[in-house]
């Protein structure tokens, strides 16, 4: 069986007496795009960043390209793409200048004009870094990213602050990555339709733990919110939450010896049964894992 | 041995250089002002001789404005372009490239280098052109103002990378730099003779590099008619030698371990967190 190219066992992060990785489990195949999904605060920025091997794990195992991202040369992080979340880097630079300077660190580039017209930025080629949009900005973020023909490409919060249109052109974007080039992607994100647009598999991050994880399909039932069924007694409307709809209403069917009039069975969406499972932890939001790691550290 | 790194490292360095020489407000701002300050001081001066000798003022003045000139540009001009690389994302975007942190210690190495030529150049040029300076003419004393321009630039160079990775932001970065560089130029003789100071400062002032730098200066700019207002009455080559050759290795102990480890130490959380403090103090 082939190895995952990406696979977390027991990752743990403690910053003095916080823990914000609490044993995180995680595994993507090649040419998998995972999302990692969860409120702030839920460790998904540092979770990455171990994967990226911009930080050491407390404890527990981490392999990216079947290498401990904590001791990864340059060999391997030449097979890494990486698109942080602020990036402002290189304001006075051209675009294309830019790119070209990235690409020549790479044994087998592609070629910046090529991956301009990609990403739909050759009209701003000749132009300084700091004077793009942020949607063009972002764009330039994932070139560069992707200009050394990485096998696996993180995306931390790849969409935030983005209007609909730049939010939907970026999604295509990174599904002809993994359609065409057979790449590896994890993301990060807070967006549930992003996750679920883009991703083949979905882990749902919460206090530093991976609560469920699954096909998009699938998370929804693994999660199971209650359902909520409604009926009318003797006129009166009522409304009863179970996990076992299915029940209920054979139940109800009994007692009525017929019909029940007005019956409703609603099931719970993915939105619903994320929140559900989100929304149950205390301070959760607001809260950013990474932050407390900063504040720690100084 | 990679030598990619290098050969990348001296392209961006070009590149930054060719930046900063496009951008009108840092060339109005820095080279201009700098420019015009030295002419303007060298020929208030120039009409002026150095008590008991025929040496114009404005040439002690060149030296000194000269070698006080390498020294903020290498210490305080880098650390705060380091600074704000790590502020903006330029040290952690390198980090994900492979051989990209070596590549930019020597850009940053070759762009403040050539920001210091370019200083020294149109000043000596300028100062001839428009202050009456005159410069060397043996070739002795030439070859003095090249290996004082570059052991003294050597000698400040990496402790200016030091700080930018010490630093905590740019701004705080001119904040924190400019009283002690205004301190040192004042105590080591840039402006005045050293031996016009209470002898504990005089002490101080040949503990740092700008002293050395300004009497090797001195020594390369003016005749030994001069060497009165010196300590001990001689120009001290070896000395001169010896303390920017020690700051410069100690510098170069130093740096490449502070550097590396600051770039170690960048992340795409830490990026944020620094941002969301400048946020919040209002800098935007």
């Amino acid at each position: 069986m082939t190895e995952p190219v990406i696979r977390t066992r027991d990752l743990r992060m403690r910053y003095g007496r916080t823990e914000v990785l609490r044993g995180v489990d995680l595994e993507v195949g090649a040419g998998e795009v995972a999302a990692l999904l969860g409120p702030n605060g839920a460790g998904k920025t540092t979770t990455i960043e171990i994967l990226e091997g911009f930080r050491r794990r407390s404890s527990g195992e981490a392999r990216v390209l079947g290498a401990d991202p904590g001791t990864g040369g340059a060999a391997w992080r030449a097979r890494l793409g990486i698109v942080l979340q602020d990036w402002q880097d290189h304001p006075r630079w051209g675009v294309r200048q830019l790119l070209a300077h990235i690409a020549a660190f790479y044994d087998r580039p592609r070629d910046p004009d090529e991956l301009l017209a990609v990403m739909g930025l050759t009209a701003q080629a000749g132009q300084a870094v700091a004077r793009l949009s942020g949607g063009q900005r972002r764009r330039l973020d994932v070139a560069l990213g992707i200009v050394g023909r990485p096998e696996v490409l993180f995306l931390d919060e790849p969409t935030a602050g983005f209007d609909p249109r730049a939010r939907r052109e970026f999604h295509d974007l990174v599904g002809r990555l993994a359609r065409e080039d057979g790449m590896t992607i994890l993301l990060t994100t807070h967006d549930l339709a992003e996750a679920e647009r883009l991703a083949d598999r979905i882990a749902i991050l919460v206090r530093g733990e991976v609560t469920v994880s699954g096909t998009p399909s699938g998370l929804a039932s693994i999660v199971q919110a209650p359902s909520e069924v409604r009926w009318l007694q003797d006129g009166a409307p009522r409304t009863e939450r179970t996990p076992d709809p299915s029940r209920l209403a054979y139940e109800l069917h009994r007692r009525f010896g017929g019909p029940v009039p007005g019956l409703e069975i609603r099931r719970p969406t993915l939105e619903q049964s994320y929140l559900n499972l989100v929304g149950a932890e205390p301070g959760a939001a607001g809260r950013d894992a990474a932050a407390v790691a900063e504040r720690t550290a100084a | 041995m990679n030598t990619r790194p290098i050969a990348l490292g001296v392209r961006r360095g070009w590149a930054e250089h060719v930046h900063s020489m496009r951008n009108r407000r840092e060339l109005l701002a820095g080279l201009g002002g700098t420019v015009a300050v030295f002419v303007l001081m060298v020929r208030w001066q120039g009409g002026h001789d150095a008590q008991g000798t025929h040496v114009s003022e404005g040439l002690l003045l060149a030296a000194g404005f000269v070698a006080f000139c390498v020294f903020s540009t290498g210490l305080m001009n880098l650390a705060m372009m380091i600074a704000a690389d790590r502020e903006e994302g330029t040290l952690l975007r390198l980090r994900t490239v492979p051989g990209g942190v070596p590549a930019y210690v020597v850009g940053r190495a070759v762009s403040v280098l050539l920001q210091i030529v370019t200083y020294v150049v149109l000043m000596l040029v300028a100062g001839m052109a428009l202050a009456g300076l005159e410069l060397p003419s043996d070739p002795a004393r030439w070859l003095t103002l090249l290996w004082v321009l570059a052991l003294g630039t050597l000698a400040v160079v990496p402790f200016g990378a030091v700080l930018g990775t010490l630093l905590p932001g740019p701004r705080n970065a001119a904040s924190i730099l400019s009283l002690p560089v205004m301190g040192l130029m004042v105590v080591s003789g840039v402006l005045f003779p050293v031996t016009s100071l209470p002898e504990p400062v005089q002490w101080i002032a040949q503990a740092f590099p700008l002293y050395w730098e300004g009497l090797g200066l001195r020594s390369a700019f003016l005749p030994d008619a001069m060497l009165a207002g010196e300590i001990g009455g001689s120009w001290r080559p070896l000395e001169t030698a010896g303390m920017l050759g020690a700051w410069a290795a100690a510098g170069l102990l130093v740096a490449p371990v502070l550097l590396l480890r600051a770039t170690r130490r960048e992340s795409g959380a830490r990026l944020a967190a620094r941002r969301e403090r400048r946020a919040a103090q209002g800098a935007f």
